[in-house]
């Protein structure tokens, strides 16, 4: 971004300087030989800088379709690129096909917990196995297991495709590397995460306009939550009250209120639908929506009065590990994965805000689009998921075990 | 000098049983031993991953220090013990009434139980929170019309809620699925001269027969006893809501942080191997010094009880039976896989064929179908093979080392799913065979075979037990080898325990997701892994229609195990 900002300023120069001299020069050189020379050279001037553009912006594109070029025919011949995540529908039905349609490269996806990735991975490389190109995890196996324990390989000089390096395609003016060393973890999406659902058929919307309205006695035994007792979206959300609002609040609302918790995230979507428990803590956008689709109405709240309103780096963050068994195929499928179409795939999947600029977003909730001006909570802030979230974490689950 | 030729031989035959003790036993401590060995030391090392290792107390202490993990292991004992009791009941009762009386329609209810087993628990618990639910439950919603009904009838999210839902989704069928061949194998001599005494049907079967059969029927209370302790799926969708926690659930809960804590999860589950020592020490004490042959050279009949116009009863009772424990929840299975969603009735046309069209357009569903018949089907013949030896071994008395070989065997289904899995991988790893093993369709066949051993051996070993030495002499007398009377006559005396064995690995192969979840590749990928994923992402009715897919071609199977294995039964009776 520096690079690009730095030759758009000496561009403007250029041109101060010669419309000063031209228009400035023209003036006091008029029947004069020097002068003419002069406005010729200069009128001569902005032709060459431009052709000199063009040779150099040809000479970059030769330099990075070679480099895209090799990379794709090291792809094809090593066969495959392996990428591990969470069981995802998306890549399934759709990376999987159009990535081998486009390139002729297989992708094999293996999908677990994250719990199972990281043993499988730990002990692999224990035994000197080294499987997989690309992860595509979540914040918290990404920053507590893969990063720490060096399993990566820095994923910035992997990146060549123009579409992907532009300054002008990302919202924050460049890829967005969320490690302390900005070169190893692409984070492609930025979304507005919803902080509850409700059932209009049974909750106002007027009645919840604040944290505090949740810990309304005729809400008791009426909220659904992922049960915050253990590792998951359900003791995310508590660390974060914790954090924002207070233990006294976490105690009333997931002590006092009575919540019905579940570990399955479609037992909460249907209560939330059926109207058993109309306020859902934890719901997922791309469940609810189906049910919107049918008719439900069920309404996603972003931002409560006394309540900062949050961001996520949902689905995933990309990194590509080291000693990867398909070092061109891996470069080939995370520049294909950080482009417009590999973006917006998962971005229409999930309902997911990206940061990207071509992406389409019109198919989005508005409330999922970040506005300018807003301070969020950033809940896949480094130092958040790397710290205060355990910290928070702990002590709500030491509460909760007090009950 | 013919007794001397007869010696060098009993002594070569005494030769070659000790090797086949002996690599049985290497084989079982490589494999079973080895990764527990591995996950209790790595319990033990408190250093972070990638340092070097440091060892202590402090997974063990921080695991048994929770205040909720003792409460956790005394409701999962209480909820193992409850279902155990009538479950056991049941299906003694059952597996009677197929194999030793006249009830008709006995081929159809044995077909009904490993039908009923073999459907996929997940979908089927959400059919009963459809039929069950407070508040929109079918069965509550049809008992609310009735007058004198007020408030819900039935609740799921309660103890008495999983209880049923326990027996209705394998408490019962897994039990009569191993008590039935069992139960054909019991010689019809001790009954008839105990109805030439003047007992009744009853007092035979609680005098004669259960006595008789009382190793096979321990094993079996002891194996679903401590697969109720180690069940938590059923517990996690009806018991989380009320705040029921069991003690699998928390062994889960430490295998699924973030990072994952191994050590706390091992240190629980060693619990279970102190349960499984309990367990073996009682089970060897009770059957110290009897015997239990009930299959021997001499007017071997295997004639069934009459029951007279009670056999219809007893039909009326099995069918009513299936009819409300798989039937009906059955039913709301497979409409929920032609729902556009499960449960919803009150959707504009809620019902639709998209789920099946997805599942069979999905471009990972052939490759898996094909891995999964391949597992399957290795890991049904390796199993037979593999436990019908051990069963002869431990069951002939003459091993030595019986109790260790025993304990090895116990191993698999004492430690939970995923923290053998782990185990495995590791040994897989660490052997110069990983690049055969590892992430192929090979190494999962073998992990699952590992998996069923408990089922395995303790099947064949009771089956072994009915037999009579009379009948290994007789064949050794008329001058045949050791290898052609296993062959020859052992086999086919235990043919209907292998088809159950082999039966058993194959849907189980099927449908297992926690052993092959570590070891398999995008290439090996079995049905069971796509099923954990559509039901991981929300995918709930595509779930349901491959549970019912994998169900359908375990039954097939079945049906062809049953052409070969039926004729076998009835060339015994006859």
């Amino acid at each position: 971004m520096k690079r690009k900002g730095n030759r758009l300023s000496r561009k403007e120069w250029l041109i101060r300087l010669w419309l000063k001299q031209a228009i400035g020069n023209r003036e006091e050189a008029t029947g004069n030989k020097r002068g003419n020379f002069l406005f010729s050279a200069y009128c001569l001037l902005p032709i060459a800088y431009c052709l000199l553009a063009v040779v150099t912006v040809r000479g970059q594109e030769k330099d990075w379709e070679q480099q895209w070029n090799q990379t794709l025919a090291g792809a094809r011949k090593e066969g495959a690129v392996v990428v591990v995540g969470s069981p995802d529908p998306v890549m399934r039905n759709e990376i999987i096909p159009k990535f081998k349609a486009r390139f002729g490269v297989p992708v094999e996806f293996l999908a677990g917990r994250s719990s199972e990735i990281v043993a499988r991975i730990r002990t692999e490389r224990a035994a000197g196995i080294y499987s997989v190109d690309v992860f595509l995890s979540g914040p918290d196996t990404t920053a507590t297991v893969l990063y720490p324990e060096k399993m990566l390989d820095p994923l910035r000089p992997l990146l060549v495709l123009p579409e992907v390096l532009e300054a002008s395609k990302w919202k924050k003016g460049k890829p967005w590397f969320v490690d302390p060393e900005e070169k190893f973890i692409l984070r492609p999406f930025i979304s507005v995460s919803s902080l509850l659902f409700i059932n209009t058929d049974f909750v106002k919307p007027e009645e919840i306009r604040a944290a505090k309205d949740l810990l309304n006695p005729k809400w008791k035994g009426k909220i659904s939550t992922e049960d915050p007792t253990t590792t998951g979206a359900g003791a995310n959300l508590a660390a974060r009250f914790h954090y924002q609002l207070g233990a006294n609040f976490v105690k009333k609302l997931y002590i006092e209120q009575r919540p019905v918790s579940t570990r399955e995230r479609r037992q909460f979507t249907d209560w939330l639908a059926r109207g058993t428990q109309p306020i859902c803590l934890n719901c997922r956008e791309d469940d609810v929506r189906p049910l919107e689709k049918e008719g439900f109405k069920l309404v996603e709240i972003f931002e409560l009065t006394d309540l900062a309103p949050g961001i996520n780096g949902s689905p995933w963050l990309m990194s590509v590990a080291n000693r990867a068994p398909h070092p061109n195929a891996a470069r080939l499928f995370v520049n294909w994965m950080a482009s417009r179409e590999g973006i917006e795939l998962y971005s229409r999947g999930y309902g997911s805000a990206s940061l990207r600029t071509d992406v389409d977003e019109s198919f989005l909730n508005p409330g999922n689009i970040p506005r300018a001006g807003v301070r969020y909570f950033d809940d896949t802030d480094w130092s958040w998921v790397v710290t205060g979230r355990q910290e928070n974490r702990d002590k709500v689950w030491k509460l909760l075990k007090s009950r | 000098m013919s007794s001397i030729a007869a010696s060098v031989q009993a002594g070569i035959r005494l030769s070659r049983f000790r090797l086949a003790e002996f690599g049985a036993l290497l084989f079982f401590t490589l494999v079973m031993g080895l990764p527990i060995i591995f996950l209790l030391l790595s319990s033990l090392n408190v250093a972070p991953p990638g340092k070097e290792a440091a060892f202590g107390l402090a997974n063990w202490s921080r695991a048994f220090s929770d205040p909720g993990t003792l409460s956790a292991l005394w409701m999962s004992f209480l909820l193992s013990v409850t279902h155990l009791v009538p479950g056991m009941i049941l299906s003694v009762m059952m597996a009677w009434l197929i194999a030793r009386t006249d009830m008709p329609g006995r081929n159809l209810i044995e077909f009904l139980c490993w039908f009923g087993y073999f459907v996929p628990d997940f979908p089927l618990v959400l059919a009963w929170i459809l039929l069950l639910d407070p508040s929109f439950g079918f069965l509550n919603t049809v008992a609310a019309a009735l007058p004198f009904v007020q408030g819900p009838l039935f609740n799921p999210y309660s103890f008495w809620g999983i209880v049923w839902v326990h027996l209705a989704t394998g408490g019962v069928w897994f039990k009569v699925m191993l008590l039935t061949p069992i139960f054909r194998r019991l010689g019809a001599a001790l009954e008839e001269a105990g109805r030439v005494a003047g007992a009744s049907s009853l007092t035979v079967l609680w005098r004669i027969s259960l006595p008789a059969l009382l190793p096979a029927i321990l094993a079996v209370a002891a194996l679903s006893f401590i697969r109720g302790l180690e069940s938590f799926n059923t517990e996690l969708l009806l018991g989380t809501p009320v705040g029921i926690y069991v003690y699998a659930t928390r062994i889960y809960d430490y295998t699924r942080h973030d990072p994952p804590a191994f050590g706390e999860a091992t240190a629980l589950g060693s619990v279970f191997l102190l349960v499984l020592a309990v367990l073996a020490f009682f089970y060897q004490r009770r059957l110290k010094g009897k015997k239990f042959t009930v299959v021997t050279g001499q007017g071997y009949s295997t004639l069934r009880a009459r029951l007279g116009k009670w056999k219809y009863v007893a039909l009326g009772g099995c069918l009513l039976y299936f009819a409300v424990m798989m039937a009906l929840p059955l039913s709301f299975l497979l409409l929920g896989s032609l729902m556009r969603r499960y449960g919803f009735f009150n959707l504009r046309s809620p019902f639709s064929l998209i789920h099946w069209q997805n599942l069979l357009t999905d471009p990972l569903f052939f490759l898996s179908l094909k891995n999964s018949l391949v597992i399957a089907a290795a890991t049904a013949l390796a199993s037979v093979a593999l436990y019908s030896t051990v069963g002869y071994l431990l069951a002939s008395r003459k091993v030595r080392s019986a109790p260790v070989l025993e304990l090895l065997c116990w191993l698999p289904w004492v430690v939970p799913g995923i923290l053998m899995s782990l185990g495995l991988l590791w040994m897989f790893l660490a052997t110069p065979l990983r690049s055969v093993l590892y992430g192929s369709v090979w190494g999962i066949a073998l992990a699952l075979t590992i998996k069923e051993s408990p089922v395995g051996t303790q099947a064949f070993k009771a089956a072994f037990l009915q037999l009579g030495a009379d009948l290994e002499e007789a064949a050794r007398v008329s001058g045949a080898s050791w290898r052609y009377t296993y062959r020859r006559i052992l086999v086919p005396l235990v043919a209907p325990v292998a088809a159950t064995v082999g039966l058993i690995s194959f849907g189980s192969a099927l449908t297992s997701i926690s052993t092959p979840v570590l070891l398999y590749s995008a290439r090996s990928r079995p049905l069971a892994i796509l099923l954990m994923e559509y039901s991981f992402s929300g995918e709930v009715e595509r779930a349901a229609a491959l549970g019912l897919l994998i169900t359908a071609i375990v039954s097939v199977m079945m049906l062809l195990g049953r052409k070969v294995v039926l004729p076998l039964i009835s060339r015994d009776e006859g």
